[in-house]
């Protein structure tokens, strides 16, 4: 009887919970306050937290922290609005329709290609700037007019870490290719690796397609392994990506490991461990770079990390809100008698920060950038990094190569 | 409350009760992502590759979703029809494993297959409703009319045929039930809904590719009827309400939401084994219903 009792009690607490938990769906989205009345603009930015890109969105999400500590209290004022975008296309559609509810002026984000493809005609046709600090598909700009991306297309970036490995081992012939087969970015990647292998006259000699879900690959590397390539290259996102490195080199591989964009982070580091040592990449940013704002980008990393080397995809989210900043700034500046932008409705807001941004030349941490008319960077300097693990195996980091490709297009 | 959750929410449950009719009569299917798949496939082929369909107005007409729900419903009922009579001779967890196959099957072959965009997808989909609202209405009238139709078929033979077999088959048959035939009945309409809902999903997400109908959404679409229960049609429809408004209703929480989440399902049917709506507890619910509800909503009733 008290066993009933008691669990009749749990029951109702947990039916109480469950219902409780749908209660705010009822009623209105709790109030929060809207920026009206004080002149301070809200930037979105939708970024993957969790999910399998999470490890490109921790970068993300630190790149645009030390920009809004940079530029969020210089006039105009900008709040940062983060939500999580998760690994897939629902997660983001609903992290972006909630930001949507709020009176943002622009977007940063998603985080993979594959989401924007998903997402960005949704903020588009609301007539809200899209600013991609990180997704290189081809075809993300040409998605609409508000759609526009200050990293560099796959097409430009890829091919250079193949020459780097040429450089590196003239006499390299065998390549093997693998790609995650279910991730948009890495499809559109691998195209562009194989051309490029396919255009050096290097003999492509299996090309093996992985999940971004798998843990386990052994099989395909087996596979790839039996026909004795002596460049390896992969297209994958951090966790499968890592792991895949970390067991070709178990499996005896000894020669050169290019990785591309979706590798492009020291969070692979506590992936493959020591194996990570010797992995080419190439970059579009280099911590090296020898300009004022670089210089100011990387103290603030330091001072917030420890660690003197952003990330590429910690420079290219600073360099996102910097863009848009930077293009509200001059927004600011054209209107007559000072009047403050928050005065202004919102969609014409919305509509002249992306032509204002589009219009712009930045200095900033990747370079001097602009955009063509459409929205597609215009980016001067591309790099190649080699990973350099230390004793331990734990940490590592990027050396670039001290020549850089020299068949820029 | 933002209106796009609403209509996420609803495809949920919608996806809830395609998983939830074979578990009517005992079979543990998890072909729904699959059928979904092809549902959702089909209406973003047909939206963005067939210009007759896409009208003169400014937004995709109505009646060519409509249209593209007849055509998934046709196309995912055939294939149910066909595949239910091979896969339908395995019970329990084997039947579970021959329909994960299968939607893993169908995942592979969408990834790479050229006309249905690879693992890029098919995107640029063109949109029936300028806001989210007119989807949330159109999903709540599918829903509608689902519910209506499991409503019905628990209370004719089909529909009871159905719960016999689920309680015993041996017995079911010996009474002259055609157990294949009710089990491929159950099969064909979660087919035919999943299907249906991916028309919908296609719309609502502008893009559609092979990573809407993988094994996670298996595992997801299962955990709706798990959670809500699976001896009335209201438990998958409250299982998916819930479950999929449940991530982003614990955005406040910040970083902890999926850990609250994954508590959230563990602990459910931990003490809940029948899931959260069961028959008892909602006649339960009606007999304690306090006085000033003197004309309470008649879910209590069923």
């Amino acid at each position: 009887m008290g066993l009933q009792l008691r669990s009749f009690t749990l029951q109702a607490l947990a039916t109480a919970g469950g219902l409780s938990l749908l209660l705010p769906l009822g009623g209105c989205q709790p109030s929060r306050p809207s920026g009206a009345g004080k002149p301070s603009l809200t930037l979105g930015a939708v970024i993957a937290l969790t999910g399998n890109a999470s490890l490109i969105g921790q970068d993300q999400r630190l790149g645009l922290e030390l920009a809004q500590q940079e530029y969020g209290g210089r006039q105009p004022a900008l709040n940062l609005r983060l939500e999580d975008g998760g690994s897939d296309e629902q997660t983001a559609t609903l992290a972006l329709r909630r930001l949507l509810q709020e009176p943002v002026v622009a977007l940063i984000g998603p985080s993979l290609s594959q989401q924007a493809f998903a997402v960005d005609p949704i903020a588009d046709r609301a007539g809200v700037p899209v600013l991609a600090p990180s997704n290189t598909a081809i075809g993300i700009p040409e998605i609409g007019p508000f759609v526009s991306r200050v990293s560099a297309p796959v097409s430009k970036v890829a091919p250079l870490s193949i020459q780097a490995a040429r450089r590196l081992n003239p006499k390299l012939q065998r390549v093997a290719v693998f790609f995650a087969q279910d991730d948009a970015y890495s499809t559109s990647e691998t195209k562009i690796f194989q051309q490029s292998i396919r255009s050096l006259g290097l003999n492509l000699v299996t090309v093996q397609r992985t999940s971004t879900a798998d843990i386990d690959f052994q099989k395909p590397i087996a596979d790839s392994l039996k026909n004795k390539p002596d460049l390896i290259v992969i297209s994958a996102l951090p966790n499968d990506g890592g792991n895949l490195v970390r067991q070709i080199r178990e499996m005896g591989y000894k020669g050169l490991i290019v990785v591309g964009n979706g590798m492009n982070s020291p969070n692979i580091y506590a992936v493959c461990q020591r194996y990570c040592d010797g992995l080419l990449i190439a970059q579009a940013y280099s911590p090296e770079t020898d300009t004022p704002i670089n210089q100011r980008f990387v103290a603030l990393f330091k001072q917030a990390t420890g660690s003197a080397s952003p990330p590429q995809f910690t420079a290219q989210a600073f360099t996102a809100y910097q863009v848009i900043h930077q293009a509200l700034e001059q927004l600011q500046r054209q209107q007559a008698n000072g009047q403050p932008l928050a005065s202004m409705s919102l969609a014409e807001l919305r509509r002249q920060l992306n032509s204002s941004m589009l219009t712009g030349t930045y200095a900033t941490p990747l370079g001097k950038l602009k955009f063509t008319p459409q929205g597609e960077v215009i980016q001067q300097e591309f790099y190649v990094a080699q990973v350099a693990m230390d004793t331990t195996g734990k940490t590592g980091r990027f050396k670039l190569l001290s020549n850089p490709a020299p068949d820029l297009r | 409350m933002e209106a796009g959750l609403l209509v996420q929410m609803l495809l949920g449950a919608l996806l809830g009760l395609s998983v939830y009719l074979p578990l009517r009569c005992g079979q543990l299917s998890l072909a729904t992502p699959g059928f979904f798949a092809i549902g959702g496939t089909v209406a973003a082929l047909l939206s963005t590759r067939v210009p007759a369909l896409a009208g003169s107005g400014s937004t995709y007409p109505i009646a060519s979703v409509l249209l593209e729900m007849v055509l998934a419903a046709l196309l995912t009922g055939v294939l149910a029809l066909v595949l239910g009579r091979m896969v339908l001779r395995l019970r329990g967890i084997y039947l579970a494993i021959a329909t994960i196959a299968l939607v893993e099957i169908l995942r592979v072959v969408t990834l790479n297959l050229e006309f249905t965009g690879g693992a890029v997808g098919i995107f640029g989909i063109p949109q029936p409703f300028q806001s989210a609202e007119g989807y949330g209405a159109f999903t709540l009238v599918l829903l509608a009319l689902v519910c209506w139709m499991c409503d019905r078929l628990e209370k004719t033979r089909p529909g009871r045929a159905m719960a016999a077999i689920r309680d015993d088959e041996l017995a079911a048959a010996s009474q002259g039930i055609n157990t294949a035939d009710t089990k491929l009945l159950a099969f064909v309409l979660s087919a035919l809904v999943a299907g249906i809902t991916g028309v919908v999903a296609a719309h609502f997400l502008n893009s559609w590719n092979a990573k809407l109908g993988n094994f996670d959404a298996s595992i997801t679409t299962l955990a709706f009827v798990v959670l809500g229960g699976s001896r009335t049609w209201l438990g998958p429809v409250f299982g998916g309400l819930l479950l999929t408004a449940l991530p982003e209703l614990l955005r406040p929480v910040g970083d902890l939401r999926l850990i609250v989440f994954g508590a959230v399902i563990l602990v459910g049917p931990l003490i809940f084994p029948q899931g959260l709506i069961t028959l008892e507890r909602l006649q339960a619910l009606w007999r304690r219903r306090p006085p000033w509800l003197a004309l309470p909503s008649n879910r209590g009733r069923r």
